[in-house]
């Protein structure tokens, strides 16, 4: 009987390129990457304009066996810490609850990011030809699983084992009226899902995951240990064991396309796209978290920025590879100022708008404003002395009647939400490289922060359609916006963010901020 | 305290306040700068810990006087001039049992840099891999 044109393939193949007798891992990995696989008809939901070599390698030369091994080496060495010595010492408990309340945050949203990846690496797995570039894709799908697991069970522990669960368990249903979460989706969903599979490879693993992760999910760690949580480093440090493949997987996406003319024309402007959209979100929202949420201070956010950003990641990433044509970010001069100033303009307005949140802050003590004026000159007469002024009239106490958005209105200063980044700023009262902009398209006003966004937002304003809370809820009393967004605890009736972590404070109900009678309106409507 | 300049605190980061600031928006500072340098993050386990202390701080100090070692809490962050290098043959040897390359990353947490394995060896460069020069298959007999 005559043989399949495949199995005949197969044969000789085999013939030419017989099987190793040992099972070294090494030996295995080129053995299986010699079967060059044709993948032209290739699709991918969103096609690149690049093209990717077929010839690219996988540096880390993993088959499944050796991956599976570690992995669970990985996990066992996690879950056992976690389930029995941080048990026992009942670490949850022993956590700072300002930092209890940032990891709501932190792990919560990173879990968002893990999950798109998955779908991110998957279309680049469509788009490579390269069978080792493929292995290398393929390894990341599998850990983005593992990551969102992780992260998840992070907050699930927190929740059972610690102090006010509210916010640790299912924070995603505030998810319509957090102030954050729309530019947590763009950074973390969008930019790494949606668009050509190359340029979300570059937001994905060559800024998000090779410049921010850093910051996000090695240095976190420090300011964990710093303020008593012990479960974080366990989880993150396990899962940034994974990124440094992740990071290699974008420098040979990079390596891939290196000898495409396209590359020359487009790469240079798809880096600083992407290199906008990951530091407009990541550098005030983790600067935030980090000071703003801690009450033992590591170092200033604006050196944990300057060193694993600008320094190396700049330098021994972008830097390394100018003579390849790479070029520095254009937008990083705006970008080094936000990540002086952004997160003190970020948590001023989240702290205005604390009730549509699903975690606690607490303003600076004296002690912590005389660290901000050290550290960042000038911060008192910005910052330091609205919220003197915001204490005083009662900003924590339920029966003050006071929320700190008041002191926007009286003083004329409005808030307003970028369309690109969906990130709140306020252009009258910030120190960050923000400036308002109104561009109108189909009978719609579109606010910007900055040309970058903008110039984004120029190419293809149908991607930028989201509405923001301004929009959304205008003319609604917030009380009743909370209530509809399940922003309360299990009783119904008390907000699941409060503006202290005080434990014998009072905390505010939905009928507290009913008598203040708070109703949204759109900046952009008075313009 | 490492007067090295690959030191965690070294240069900008000795600076407070405002001498801090200067520097950091200094016309020179508005674009990146190329490096040599690498970075490696390791977090701390038994094995990981004995790597540090035996071998890149103990027998192969020798081998690379710039590399630094910096306790941050549930890692270790080094950083050194050109590349680092961890042969995990020499690991099983000092550890009494096999310890392969992929036993080493199970702890390996991040990279800056090009890293890379070829049989037990862990390596992160500064070299640009794949563009200025070949990554390397295994060879066999």
């Amino acid at each position: 009987m005559a043989i399949s044109a495949a199995t005949k393939a197969a044969t000789d193949a085999l013939a030419v390129n017989r099987a190793p007798v040992s099972v070294g891992a090494q030996e295995v990995h080129r053995w299986m990457q010699s079967f060059t696989w044709d993948f032209e008809k290739n699709r991918t939901k969103y096609s690149t304009k690049y093209k990717m070599a077929n010839d690219t390698k996988e540096q880390f030369k993993l088959i499944a066996k050796e991956y599976a091994r570690m992995e669970s080496v990985k996990d066992e060495r996690q879950f056992g810490s976690l389930q029995d010595v941080l048990t026992r010492v009942d670490a949850a408990n022993r956590v700072h609850p300002k930092w209890n309340e940032s990891m709501k945050v932190i792990s919560n949203f990173l879990e968002v990011g893990e999950y798109n990846a998955i779908a991110a690496t998957g279309m680049l797995w469509d788009s490579a030809t390269a069978p080792e570039q493929k292995n290398g894709y393929l390894g990341q799908v599998l850990d983005e699983i593992r990551h969102t697991n992780q992260c998840g069970y992070i907050n699930y522990y927190f929740a059972k084992q610690g102090q006010d669960a509210a916010g640790h368990n299912d924070a995603r249903r505030t998810r319509a009226i957090g102030p954050l979460w729309k530019g947590m989706k763009r950074v973390f969903s969008d930019g790494f899902i949606s668009g050509d599979a190359v340029e979300c490879s570059i937001n994905l693993q060559l800024v998000g995951e090779a410049c921010f992760t850093n910051p996000l999910i090695v240095a976190v760690t420090e300011w964990a240990s710093a303020n008593g949580d012990e479960m974080t480093p366990t989880v993150f440090l396990s899962i940034e064991t994974d990124e440094l493949r992740h990071m290699a997987n974008g420098y040979q996406t990079v390596v891939s396309i290196a000898n495409d003319a396209a590359a020359s024309k487009y790469l240079n402007t798809d880096l600083n796209n992407a290199f906008w959209t990951q530091q407009k979100y990541f550098t005030p929202v983790l600067g935030m978290m980090f000071e703003y949420g801690s009450h033992f201070k590591v170092e200033p956010w604006v050196k944990t920025w300057n060193r694993w950003v600008y320094e190396d990641w700049g330098g021994i990433w972008i830097g390394r590879l100018g003579k390849y044509g790479v070029q520095s970010p254009a937008s990083l001069r705006d970008a080094k100022k936000d990540a002086y100033w952004a997160h003190h303009d970020l948590f001023m307005l989240a702290y205005a708008l604390w009730p549509t949140g699903f975690f606690r802050l607490t303003l600076p003590t004296a002690e912590e404003a005389e660290w901000y004026e050290a550290n960042y000159p000038g911060w008192y007469d910005m910052y330091g002395k609205v919220y003197e002024e915001w204490k005083a009239r009662g900003c924590e106490d339920p029966n003050s009647g006071f929320l700190p958005l008041q002191w926007f209105i009286e003083n004329n200063h409005p808030i307003y939400i970028d369309r690109v980044s969906q990130v709140p700023f306020c252009p009258s009262y910030c120190k960050g490289a923000s400036t308002l902009r109104v561009l109108e398209f189909n009978g719609k006003k579109h606010s910007f922060s900055d040309q970058w966004g903008e110039r984004m937002w120029l190419s293809e304003p149908e991607r930028y359609e989201c509405q923001n809370i301004f929009e959304q809820y205008e003319g609604r009393e917030l009380s009743e916006v909370i209530a509809e967004g399940h922003g309360l605890r299990s009783d119904g009736k008390t907000l699941i963010s409060q503006p202290h972590t005080n434990k014998d404070g009072k905390l505010w109900t939905l009928d507290d901020i009913k008598k203040i009678n708070c109703v949204f309106s759109d900046p952009l409507k008075a313009l | 305290m490492s007067t090295s300049s690959n030191a965690y605190g070294a240069g900008i980061m000795a600076k407070t306040g405002k001498a801090f600031a200067d520097e950091y928006f200094s016309e020179e500072n508005q674009t990146v700068h190329e490096s040599n340098e690498v970075v490696l993050v390791l977090k701390k386990s038994d094995e990981i810990n004995s790597v540090v202390h035996e071998i890149l701080l103990g027998d192969r100090k020798a081998d690379n006087p710039t590399l630094i070692v910096e306790d941050r809490a549930g890692y270790w962050w080094l950083k050194a001039t050109g590349k680092i290098e961890v042969d995990c043959t020499e690991v099983s040897e000092l550890l009494g049992k096999h310890f392969s390359v992929y036993d080493l990353l199970v702890d390996v947490s991040s990279t800056i840099g090009r890293a890379y394995t070829l049989g037990e060896t862990f390596t992160i460069t500064s070299e640009l891999m794949g563009l200025d020069v070949k990554l390397q298959d295994l060879q066999t007999a």
